[in-house]
């Protein structure tokens, strides 16, 4: 409690951070080349990586302040259609996994929480999809569920590795893990777990 | 309290996603070859919607313009019967049963579509 603006500093920082994050992580995966087997609809989306992130350790507000961040983002450069598929998939996206991740009995991984939120990410867009276009969409469903499953849990993974990294970079704040290392790892410094 | 790559409970996302998708898939399946609507197009005019499920028997449709078109619709599939024109690739195109499923008479502008009968309002009929 005696930490209360540090710990609003902290939330406004780490929100803008992983805002920053989620931009660079969308930017990254329009420069892939496109993989011309996959249908129209179907992406990677890593910035959920950013999303997810923001979940697990700001909470469920700052997670939809990225996810907003990412629709104005996507609405700025690519227009208003880019706009509300991005921003009704990330919304539905932050929704279900911040509910997910609350959840303690059962409590998901990051494989699950991944695949909730890609699952949900899709769902929104294709809800967005069949009220400004035709309802014809959802002859997608089956398919967008599947890459959401795929995607999904290749976000939650590549979250799991990266995590290391991604705590440099946002160090935890002290009371919020009660059992985890105080000090972020150094590079440099090996691994080892200190007793 | 760091959250764990995977637990137990994942397997029940991952089992309830992909039993929705195998649910719809086979729903699909199975509605998809007699529920769907036929449209036929000239110009880029709609000129006719069929509801191929609700036929019960054959019908021609005998199209004009620069060239003489004949589509012949039946209980869940349409198709080019004949065509005057000169590449004969709508007529090859043969019979459509599946929504999204499309034939084109380039020459003749006219085109046969099927969609998927979602926007009518009643989920099923019985006679």
């Amino acid at each position: 409690m005696h930490h209360g603006t540090r710990s609003a500093a902290r939330l406004v920082a780490g929100t803008g951070l992983l805002g920053a994050l989620a931009l660079v992580l969308s930017l990254l995966e329009s420069a892939l080349p496109p993989v011309t087997a996959l249908p129209p609809g179907a992406k990677l989306g890593l910035s959920n990586i950013a999303v997810l992130y923001a979940v697990q350790c700001l909470g469920g507000f700052p997670a939809v302040c990225v996810a907003l961040v990412k629709g104005v983002f996507a609405g700025l450069t690519r227009g208003g259609a880019a706009f509300i598929m991005s921003t009704s998939g990330g919304l539905l996206s932050t929704a279900v996994m911040t509910l997910f991740s609350r959840s303690k009995r059962p409590s998901f991984g990051l494989l699950g929480l991944g695949v909730a939120g890609g699952v949900a990410h899709n769902l929104g867009q294709l809800l967005a999809a069949c009220l400004i276009t035709t309802q014809a969409a959802v002859w997608y469903a089956p398919l967008l569920i599947g890459f959401g499953v795929l995607f999904g849990a290749v976000t939650g993974t590549i979250l799991r590795v990266t995590m290391p990294a991604i705590k440099r970079l946002l160090p935890p704040s002290a009371g919020a893990t009660a059992g985890g290392p105080h000090m972020p790892p150094r590079p440099g410094k090996g691994r080892g777990e200190v007793k | 309290m760091e959250r764990k790559w995977f637990r137990p409970a994942d397997l029940i996302l991952l089992a309830a996603a992909a039993a929705v998708c195998l649910a719809l898939l086979f729903w699909q399946h199975s509605t998809g070859d007699a529920d769907c609507t036929a449209v036929i197009e000239q110009d880029g005019q709609e000129l006719r919607r069929i509801s191929l499920s609700a036929l019960t028997q054959e019908e021609r449709i005998e199209l004009g313009g620069e060239y003489h078109v004949v589509l012949l619709a039946e209980p869940g599939a349409i198709s080019f019967l004949s065509s005057d024109c000169p590449d004969q690739i709508c007529v090859h195109t043969g019979k459509l049963t599946k929504p999204g499923q499309a034939a084109v008479c380039l020459p003749a502008r006219i085109s046969v579509r099927l969609e998927g009968k979602s926007e009518s309002g009643a989920d099923a009929t019985t006679g």
